[in-house]
């Protein structure tokens, strides 16, 4: 069973670190994890839970208001959703996220209607991405304790 | 609940302090909500605007503290805010994904306490609470003190400075609104011993420095104080200090008048500061505008209190800017209780006031102006208003002083001279900026010429005082030699290079200080500004710039005023000019007891004498 933990706390480390690595967790992330103690011990599950439905919400307004069939296209209100998931990604760590949604946000701006759907296109794919990694990530964490050890915490220097 | 007893409940505070979140993202509020209740907050979350109105009106003794989103689909944040402070006079922070600092800006117009960046984090809530003790204070010293200052709390500064709660402390301290010295302790909170900072000239042009340097809207009081590099200097006074410079300035160029703000502002500003003492009916209230806080660059400069004293001096463009750069804080504090009779400006805000450049490039604007009604009813407000004067006065001052100064300039310092006639040319809130370019060019062109030209000088005081009243446009020896006499020209002093004997750098201060008087703004009788004005024309000239120049920041700020005044004497009369300066420096001084030291510099004394 030690084994089996040793190398489950192993492989989460390696797989946390190689999130941070690769650009989709920043420092934020480690923060909410900091926060995640015994008397909220699924903190961080919980945010991204709730991070992941906002995703859900704030792209379908984007599509709805980039749907030239409705009529002239509202960049600002494209804009408005595009800021507020902005807000969220940052909140919760979501590097890759983030990162698309300045250059979204500046597609709005300049009303470049192909740039917009761009990067709707993408940021959908990457939160997507982002929520399969983390799901095995906690799915990880489950098994650590499962097997009875504890989830190591990662440092990511 | 008087202030010990905040001081009590400080005790327990931060802890259980109640907070209301608001924000419509619901992974945000979750996050807040949680880093909040981990600095030991009582939390209260709503996502919707109308809904936190409610529970705040249904009980407004509910919370002790607001954060609420910028964007939000039912009410702008700021709307909030407003209604907030309005109906429950409660801190309210900010919180944005919106780094731009348009928003920052609004935040703080429309009362924020503070301006908080998305993502949030956790050192920056846990120092949240303060805003809630500076609140109390507030209310608490208004009401002991009954000055004007509007008890609400500050919600005029938006740094998100991470201050401590002893941020608190040190305003009142500082600031003592309807305190008459400087040293009068407004510390009610006598439990905590906090030292007081004393704002003094010299300390507020290192403030106005910094934030020229920094920019103003970047300016941030840590990043000040690290500028700054000052010992026993805490962020918290730094912050204090740009509050009420930053209300100071707002207030100042809230006046449509720009050059009356100027003149006005200094005066407004001593006014304010009831705390003056002495200064009677002279507005003069530390003007600070012109003295001192020129900081222009020109660190001779600098110390002029002249800021201060163009505060006062009617010429509310000259004058309205220096002051607000360097404003020799202390000297505006301090002179207002030595020189009563001084009433110069020269306690100006200086202490407080940034150190740096209020004015140049400041907006003037707001807050500063809202702090100053709000804090200084005292000193504070002369002297925020004096740096707010000065910097608003600078844009505004100027006009009045271009014309005078414009004429003095004549010499090589005409740059500096005109920098500070200029005020019309620089946007009302930017004169400082130009000014102070034009200062350190000054101070250059000073150093490097024996006899700085007038217009040098006169720049610098110009900006500060009103030059309006010189009634000669130009450099004139003659009138100067009049007007010389009668001011003192203290400034010269500083003036090494001008030489005036007489002018010993003690005298050209106060000189500049009642220089800076406008002559139309005081309404005192201002012995100084009356003579002033008579011998503005001939004599500030010369003496002043080189003084200016040559020594210390005080005593530039004296010439500067000198010159302005005269519009014409800048010029080489200098000696001459030095000498009948000089010579009415000394009785003045010796009238008054100006010790200079109030303001941190010598030199205003003899001014105040004047005055």
């Amino acid at each position: 069973m030690d084994a089996l933990i040793s190398q489950l706390q192993r492989q989460f480390r390696d797989y946390t670190i190689s999130l941070y690595q690769q650009g989709f967790l920043d420092d934020q992330f480690t923060e909410l994890k900091k926060l995640q103690d015994d008397g909220s011990p699924d903190f961080v599950a919980e945010v991204l839970t709730l991070f992941f439905e906002d995703c859900v919400k704030l792209i379908s307004n984007m599509a709805r208001s980039l749907d030239k069939t409705t009529g002239a296209v509202d960049f600002s209100q494209v804009g408005a959703s595009v800021h507020q998931l902005k807000g969220s990604s940052s909140s919760v760590g979501a590097k890759r996220v983030k990162a698309l949604c300045v250059s979204f946000k500046e597609y709005c701006e300049a009303k470049n209607y192909e740039g917009c759907v761009r990067c709707l296109q993408q940021v959908d794919i990457e939160y997507k991405a982002l929520k399969t990694k983390l799901q095995d990530m906690f799915n990880l964490e489950k098994q650590i304790i499962q097997a009875g050890g504890r989830v190591p915490q990662v440092d990511i220097n | 609940m008087t202030v010990e007893q905040n001081f009590e409940a400080l005790d327990q505070f931060p802890v259980g302090m109640r907070v209301l979140a608001v924000d419509d993202d619901q992974t945000c509020l979750k996050i807040l909500e949680t880093l909040l209740r981990h600095c030991q907050y009582h939390v209260t979350t709503t996502n919707e605007a109308q809904k936190a109105l409610e529970l705040l009106r249904e009980n407004k003794n509910k919370f002790d503290l607001v954060i609420s989103d910028v964007d939000m689909p039912d009410m702008d944040g700021f709307k909030l805010l407003e209604l907030v402070g309005l109906e429950m006079d409660l801190p309210v922070i900010m919180l944005s994904a919106h780094s731009d600092p348009k928003f920052v800006m609004k935040g703080v117009t429309h009362g924020a306490c503070d301006y908080l960046l998305k993502p949030v984090r956790i050192e920056e809530l846990k120092n949240i609470w303060q805003h809630v003790v500076r609140s109390r204070f507030d209310k608490n010293r208004g009401s002991n003190n009954g000055d004007k200052r509007d008890g609400s709390g500050n919600e005029g500064v938006g740094y998100s400075d991470q201050n401590n709660g002893r941020a608190n402390r040190k305003r009142k301290d500082q600031y003592n609104e309807d305190d008459d010295e400087e040293k009068d302790d407004n510390d009610d909170s006598s439990a905590q011993k906090k030292q007081r900072v004393v704002w003094t000239v010299e300390l507020h042009k290192k403030f106005v420095a910094a934030v020229n340097q920094l920019g103003y809207e970047k300016a941030m009081p840590k990043k000040i104080l690290d500028l700054m590099n000052v010992e026993k200097l805490t962020r918290e006074n730094v912050a204090s200090h740009l509050q009420k410079f930053r209300l100071y300035l707002k207030r100042i160029s809230g006046v449509a008048n720009q050059q009356a703000i100027m003149a006005n502002s200094d005066l407004h500003f001593l006014q304010m500061s009831s705390s003056l003492n002495g200064l009677d009916g002279f507005n003069h209230r530390p003007i600070p505008v012109g003295s001192g806080q020129f900081h222009g660059g020109a660190p001779a400069m600098r110390s002029f209190t002249p800021n201060e004293i163009l505060g006062r001096l009617n010429t509310p463009s000259g004058i309205g800017v220096r002051n607000l750069s360097s404003p020799p804080a202390g000297m505006f504090l301090q002179n207002q209780t030595d020189l009563g009779k001084f009433h110069h400006v020269s306690s100006l805000p200086l202490n407080h006031s940034d150190g740096g450049n209020i004015l140049p490039g400041l907006p003037l604007p707001l807050e500063f102006d809202q702090l100053q009604t709000n804090n200084n009813n005292n000193n504070n407000n002369i002297r925020n208003m004096n740096n707010n004067k000065s910097i608003a006065g600078t844009s505004m001052a100027f006009p009045s002083f271009s014309t005078q100064q414009n004429s003095i300039i004549g010499a090589p310092n005409n740059n500096l001279v005109v920098l500070e006639g200029h005020p019309q040319s620089s946007p009302p809130g930017f004169p400082g900026h130009q000014i102070n370019k034009r200062l350190e060019h000054w101070s250059n062109a000073v150093s490097s010429s024996t006899l700085p030209p007038p217009a040098q000088n006169s720049n610098s005081i110009n900006r500060q005082f009103d030059v309006s009243p010189l009634p000669q446009s130009r450099p004139d020896t003659l009138e100067w030699n009049n007007v010389s006499s009668s001011y003192s020209i203290p400034f010269c002093d500083s003036a090494t290079t001008l030489s005036p004997p007489a002018l010993d750098t003690t005298n050209p201060r106060a000189f500049c200080r009642n220089m800076d008087f406008d002559s139309s703004t005081n309404a005192q009788p201002g012995c100084f500004y009356d003579t002033l004005q008579t011998r503005q024309s001939g004599n500030y000239g010369p003496t002043t710039d080189a003084m200016l120049s040559s020594s210390n920041p005080k005593e530039g700020f004296v010439v500067g005023q000198q010159k302005l005044q005269s519009g014409g004497f800048m010029s080489a009369e200098a000696g001459s000019l030095d000498d009948i300066v000089n010579s009415t420096m000394k009785q003045e001084q010796s009238q008054g007891d100006l010790s200079g030291g109030d303001l941190g510099y010598g030199g205003f004394s003899s001014l105040r004498t004047c005055i």
